[in-house]
């Protein structure tokens, strides 16, 4: 297959002041969890990338000192000369695959409350962080910001000895130097504040002496956000984005161009549900139409047309991706080769997101099980090995996101016969109705690319309309069989909050419904007046409050969590959430808990009232999203009435569960759990997962003091 | 009831395409091999024939070595046996046709079912033609099938969806629309059970052809659309004048 | 060279593939009509136009179509006239006879035939195979007659008067032992599945919002089409993947396709390009959809269907 002829200007090579990238796709500083202190999961997670085909490939965001410390978050670090090594395995894993590295040089201000090193920031005024309450910075005088710049300097000196290519001087999302330029975060009144030009002033001086230490040999970026969204306050694209590019635009090799402040960063990396792709483009073409050097930017790209159409337009010169990248880093060799219906499209769910807000955790991918675990488990996007057992058949109940990744990876590691069987006419599980929510209908991409796939496997059967008895299964032929039933909506209110059923709640009753009722079977419920019961934490309630709202119901959505929805918070969808349902008049009603549901009302107490004093909503119709239950029936039937013997005698040798039906769980662990089982299904026991490599420090148990008396720290190796 | 049931694996084309050194085929490497989804719909009509009355399904074809992977999906289904005929290559379908008539004088059959047309080449005549050399009447596009005694009743489907009852006399030939039924799914034990069943392998005589196949090409590509102008007035009565001679 | 049309009729009117057939006979010699029913007399003025040299009428077997009685009848006259080339409409009718009467009389067949030419004497058909990507060129060699079945709306009907020459053609066919008891109308459906239908109205991401929706569903029902979508309309929620065609939608095939404000991904064309009839509106006239359209036109589609609103 080859190139379309579209799509050739996303090949051509661009230069970069000393360095040239040779196509326009650019992987955006991003977050992965993986820092500094986890070097080989860092490397390879970004090497795929290259060796996906991307022309240029960043660390994420790289403290530059300890007064930089974003803990729980994970930053990568380059405080000292031995970080350098740690960062140098990445530059020289991207360049074997003739891609650029860079390094987002990163201090924080009054961002980052350095929970591990205990220092203290510096920064243009001492106001509290926005989105970190309890962080006060040092107001910096001259000598501090003598001592702030030269930071910067030395950071990139490393930098440049660790091997990259390309070395930031960032600002956005309203980092150090997009402080001083902000008047929101400064309100000096010496030469650093005030005036434009004052307030540009520090940025435009640490650009410089940074070009000056390492512009030979490395391109300096610069990261801007070109307008935060909060009025005069916050950076506006023309009163000083603009100005600040023409300033400084001899000074730059490359502009990355972005939106937002940090406390909304979702109108930046902006969820699927509120935004569609090319998002920044208007504010990326305004920055292309002041600069003379190339601009590059983000904008949740998957349509190859739409790239490259914005390229043709002038509008941006390189394609800078984030998220399309982890949910499929050979996003370029796959556009070069024509293998468009092969892209494992980014859906925008912020799921990757999420891990960072939350602080620690690696990223993980709706879309991609092998994000984050390149090294950890040694699992390449597009490789898999043959199945040592692959003289089997294997029967797979179930074609919701964890049955079809599994029936894919089983049928891509060369198993005889895979059998994917649906009960549904369609695959897809609840990813068949979870898209047709308000918002979520890139979420469908999950589906499309499984379905896409399976159907190119020839040893990979789908049959749909077929629902399978414990005995169908037993005697279906398969010696491997593997149960992907799902979960189901509690239909009885039982909640994580009471841990008990609610008296009353029946979704049997023509009043009462799950959203599997709702929404698979379109169940309707009659009424103006709905009242949605939710304890799930992410969008379900919010969604279908959302849902019935724009349909013209009157919604009270009722939790007993402080917050409705706290998930999204993490996913940066919850302030436009909020917004949405506030403008369809949704009501929202925290703390309380139901007691009972009776037909005509909800009553419900406040969970901290000590008298239990009960509210009465009235409700025509109520919605229960109190939790999800795995739907363990077919399982349960085989293993305990059918047992392992019995299935033994008919030849089934081994049965797995995976997914919702094992345990309700986010949609991305439901395709991580089928990924994985098929990844390790001829391993000696599969239902096991094997370790991975955690990228410890063992330390050498022989315990010797030294001359201190310290017991040094002696390693065993990491592991 | 003997149902014989005439299958054909048929081949499929992806995105790329060469042709052979001659010019009259395509390379066969580029492409795949499935059974003809018509063929789905009558070996599972005379399935169910066999359910409600008894007696046996024959499945028969004209095809190399790897057809028979065709035959034994239609094993699995529960078909009872399977005949190969070799010898008889290429895109003529009265040259099949004499072919399948020496398999219908030897097995006598009560039904003959086929599907309405193949889908690579569409030709809709492999069992008119045989109906003839064997003497039968033919009833083409069956979209429903009532076998009783006497006369079989059947729903011939015409253009639009219009139903035309016929009455025909057994033993026919029919050949069957897709959507008749519900072509039931081959559990892996049924597949594995399939390839383990002998398939009868006959020869036939090269017949004359009806036809010859003198090249292929690709269609020219970029004749390009025939453009209508860009007044919306016009535009809208030219498609209401290609909706009214191209739709029923 | 004489050419012999079967003319097709249902319920007493003759169907317009005739005349499309008269078209494409007169390119290769003087064309003669039979028309065979029970009542031939009164099909005829449907089939007396422009390019008919004769029409012969066979007066047997049932009002309605047999296979039995057209078979024998063009055995019959193929044995009487010898024409070279016979030409049918290659349609469910035909489905049931034609190929018999070439294995009967051992004489060259091609069915589903988008083009004739005549080299000398000898004809060629052009047809189609692997799903339409491909198409051949089909030769009889020793064949004293050829029977050809012509793809339908590939040739214009032929019109005007003709003022041909009329025969009969006496036949007594033996009892057809397929027998014609009576039509029944289809049920109306109520599921909608893009699959089965005729004629598709597709739109993309061009129509801009789902409130667009209602109003050009409306229009679709008025011309007897039914609504279908791109990927981009169904990413967006506006309307269920059970309307999405393309590649991780549902392929289609209707005989005609409108394709109103899509581009024309490769997915998308991967589910549609084998419609008979494609017509694409789109204000982008570099549109990958231009490429596999039969027709296009560069212009906004909300002027095109405030048109089309006039007309249904």
């Amino acid at each position: 297959m080859a190139r379309d002829p579209k799509h050739d200007i996303l090949f051509e090579p661009i230069q970069i002041g000393p360095k040239t990238m040779k196509n326009r796709f650019y992987q955006i500083p991003h977050c992965n969890g993986f820092g500094s202190e986890k070097p080989f999961s860092q490397a390879y997670f970004r090497a795929t990338k290259a060796e996906g085909g991307y022309a240029a490939v960043s660390t994420e965001y790289c403290s530059i000192s300890p007064e930089s410390d974003d803990t729980h978050r994970m930053s990568a670090r380059l405080w000292d000369d031995e970080d350098i090594k740690n960062l140098s395995l990445m530059c020289d894993m991207l360049h074997e695959h003739d891609c650029l590295s860079a390094a987002e040089l990163w201090y924080g201000g009054p961002h980052a409350p350095c929970m591990e090193s205990r220092c203290v920031a510096r920064g243009p005024s001492q106001i509290p962080s926005d989105f970190e309450y309890l962080t006060y910075a040092i107001e910096a005088d001259k000598d501090d910001i003598r001592y702030l710049q030269h930071l910067y300097v030395e950071a990139a000196k490393r930098a440049r000895s660790a091997g990259f290519d390309i070395v930031y001087v960032y600002g956005s999302h309203s980092y150090l130097p997009q402080q001083f330029l902000t008047p929101f975060y400064n309100k000096r009144t010496d030469e650093y504040g005030g005036s434009f030009e004052n307030r540009a002033r520090f940025w435009r001086e640490t650009i410089e002496q940074v070009k000056e230490a390492v512009g030979d040999e490395c391109a300096i970026a610069v990261r801007m956000s070109t307008d935060m969204f909060m009025g005069e306050a916050g950076t506006q694209l023309k009163r000083d984005c603009l100005p600040f590019v023409e300033l400084v635009d001899e000074l730059v090799d490359v502009w990355d161009i972005n939106l937002s402040g940090i406390a909304e960063w979702g109108e930046d990396a902006t969820p699927s549900r509120f935004y569609e792709q090319g998002r920044a483009l208007p504010w990326q073409a305004a920055v292309k139409e002041v600069s003379k050097k190339p601009v590059l930017g983000v904008g949740r790209w998957t349509n190859p047309d739409a790239m490259s159409d914005a390229i043709r337009e002038g509008k941006l010169d390189i394609i800078a991706t984030c998220r399309p990248s982890t949910s499929d880093p050979f996003l370029p060799k796959k556009i070069e080769e024509g293998r468009l219906d092969d892209i494992r499209e980014c859906i925008g769910c912020n799921v990757c997101i999420s891990r960072w807000e939350i602080g620690g955790p690696p990223l993980i991918c709706t879309q991609n099980a092998t994000a984050g675990e390149e090294y950890r488990r040694a699992w390449h996007p597009e490789k898999f090995t043959p199945a040592t057992n692959a003289d089997n058949d294997v029967l797979v109940v179930g074609a919701g996101p964890a049955g079809m990744e599994c029936a894919m990876v089983l049928g891509k590691r060369g198993m005889r016969r895979v059998h994917l069987v649906e009960a549904h006419e369609d695959m897809g599980g609840t990813m068949r109705w979870i898209p047709q929510l308000p918002g979520l209908g890139e979420w469908a991409r999950l589906v499309n690319y499984r379905k896409i796939q399976l159907d190119k496997l020839a040893n990979v059967e789908f049959i749909p309309s077929t629902k399978l008895s414990a005995k169908d299964v037993a005697e279906y032929g398969a010696e491997i069989v593997v149960v992907a039933t799902g979960s189901y909506w509690a239909t009885d209110g039982l909640n994580g909050a009471s841990h008990d059923v609610i008296p009353g709640a029946d979704a049997s009753l023509p009043w009462q419904a799950t959203p599997d009722q709702v929404m698979g079977e379109g169940k309707t419920l009659d009424g103006e007046r709905i009242v949605i019961f939710d304890n799930d934490g992410y969008f379900m309630g919010v969604s279908l409050a959302e849902f019935y709202a724009a349909a013209g119901k009157k919604v009270t959505l009722l939790t007993p969590m402080g917050n409705v929805a706290p998930y999204m918070h993490f996913t940066l969808e919850a302030p436009n959430m909020h917004r949405r349902l506030h403008s369809l008049g949704v009501e929202i009603v925290t703390y309380h808990l139901p007691t009972r549901f009776e037909a005509g009302s909800v009553v419900a107490t406040h969970v901290y009232d000590e008298h239990g004093h009960e509210t009465t909503w009235e409700a025509d119709g109520v919605v229960l999203v109190s939790q999800r239950r795995s739907d363990d029936a077919l399982y349960r039937a085989l293993k305990d009435e059918i047992g392992l013997d019995g299935l033994r005698s008919e030849g089934v040798d081994a049965l797995y569960r995976i997914g919702d039906c094992e345990a309700p769980r986010l949609i991305a662990d439901a395709v991580f759990s089928g990924h994985r089982l098929a990844r390790e299904i001829d391993s000696p026991d599969p239902s096991i997962p094997l370790p991975f490599r955690r990228e410890r420090r063992v330390v050498d148990p022989s315990f010797v003091k030294d001359e201190r008396g310290w017991y040094a720290e002696q390693l065993a190796g990491a592991v | 009831m003997r149902t014989l049931v005439c299958i054909k694996q048929v081949k499929s084309l992806g995105d790329e395409v060469e042709f052979t050194a001659d010019g009259t085929d395509v390379d066969p490497d580029y492409l795949d091999a499935a059974l003809n989804e018509w063929d789905s719909y009558a070996t599972e009509e005379a399935i169910r024939l066999r359910e409600a009355g008894g007696g046996e399904v024959v499945v028969v074809t004209c095809g190399p070595q790897e057809s028979e992977a065709a035959l034994r999906r239609c094993l699995a289904m529960g078909a009872d046996r399977a005949i190969r005929v070799e010898g008889v290559e290429g895109h003529d379908p009265i040259r099949v046709a004499r072919a399948l008539a020496e398999v219908v004088h030897d097995e006598s059959p009560e039904l003959v079912l086929c599907g309405v047309q193949s889908s690579d080449a569409v030709q809709a005549a492999t069992g008119t033609a045989l109906a003839e050399l064997v003497g039968m009447p033919c009833v083409a596009v069956v979209a429903k099938l009532e076998v009783g005694s006497g006369p079989a009743r059947v729903h011939r489907e015409l253009e639009g969806g219009l139903v035309d009852l016929v009455d025909v006399d057994l033993p026919a030939v029919l050949t069957i629309q897709t959507g008749i039924n519900e072509p039931r799914y081959a559990n892996l034990r049924a597949i594995k059970q399939a390839e383990q069943v002998e398939i009868e392998v006959r020869q036939s005589s090269a017949e004359p052809a009806s036809s010859r196949i003198r090249r292929m090409f690709t269609p020219p590509r970029g004749e390009g659309a025939e453009m209508l102008g860009s007044d919306p007035a016009e535009v809208a009565r030219r498609i209401a004048e290609i909706v009214q001679e191209r739709v029923a | 060279m004489s050419v012999l049309v079967v003319a097709e009729h249902l319920r007493g009117e003759v169907r317009d593939v005739t005349r499309e057939l008269v078209t494409a006979g007169k390119e290769l010699g003087p064309v003669t009509v039979a028309v065979i029913a029970s009542d031939p007399e009164s099909l005829v003025a449907g089939v007396d136009v422009e390019g008919v040299a004769e029409i012969v009428t066979v007066a047997a077997g049932a009002a309605e179509f047999e296979s039995d009685t057209y078979r024998q009848a063009l055995e019959a006259l193929i044995a009487a006239r010898t024409p070279k080339v016979v030409l049918i409409g290659f349609t469910v009718n035909a489905m049931g006879y034609a190929a018999a009467v070439a294995a009967k009389l051992g004489l060259g067949f091609a069915s589903d035939v988008h083009g004739v030419t005549l080299e000398g004497e000898t004809v060629v058909a052009t047809r189609s195979f692997y799903g339409g990507k491909v198409h051949g060129e089909v030769e009889f060699p020793g064949a004293a007659t050829v029977i050809l079945a012509l793809r339908p709306t590939t040739w214009p009907p032929a019109e005007g008067a003709g003022g041909a020459s009329r025969s009969t053609f006496d036949l007594a066919p033996s009892p057809s032992r397929a027998r014609h008891v009576e039509f029944v109308e289809p049920a109306a459906s109520t599921d909608v599945d893009i699959t089965q239908a005729d004629l598709l109205f597709s739109v993309g991401r061009g129509i801009g919002d789902a409130d667009a929706l209602p109003e050009l569903e409306a229009l679709a029902s008025r011309m007897g089409a039914v609504l279908s979508v791109s990927r981009p309309v169904v990413d967006a929620g506006w309307m269920p993947s059970s309307r999405q065609v393309g590649q991780s939608g549902k392929t289609v095939k209707p005989k005609v396709y409108l394709a109103f404000g899509i581009s024309g991904a490769v997915q998308h064309l991967a589910g549609m390009k084998a419609s008979g009839t494609i017509v694409a509106v789109n204000t982008d006239p570099e549109a990958s959809i231009f490429g596999v359209a039969h027709y296009g036109a560069v212009a906004d589609l909300f002027d095109v269907v405030e048109e089309l609103e006039k007309l249904y």
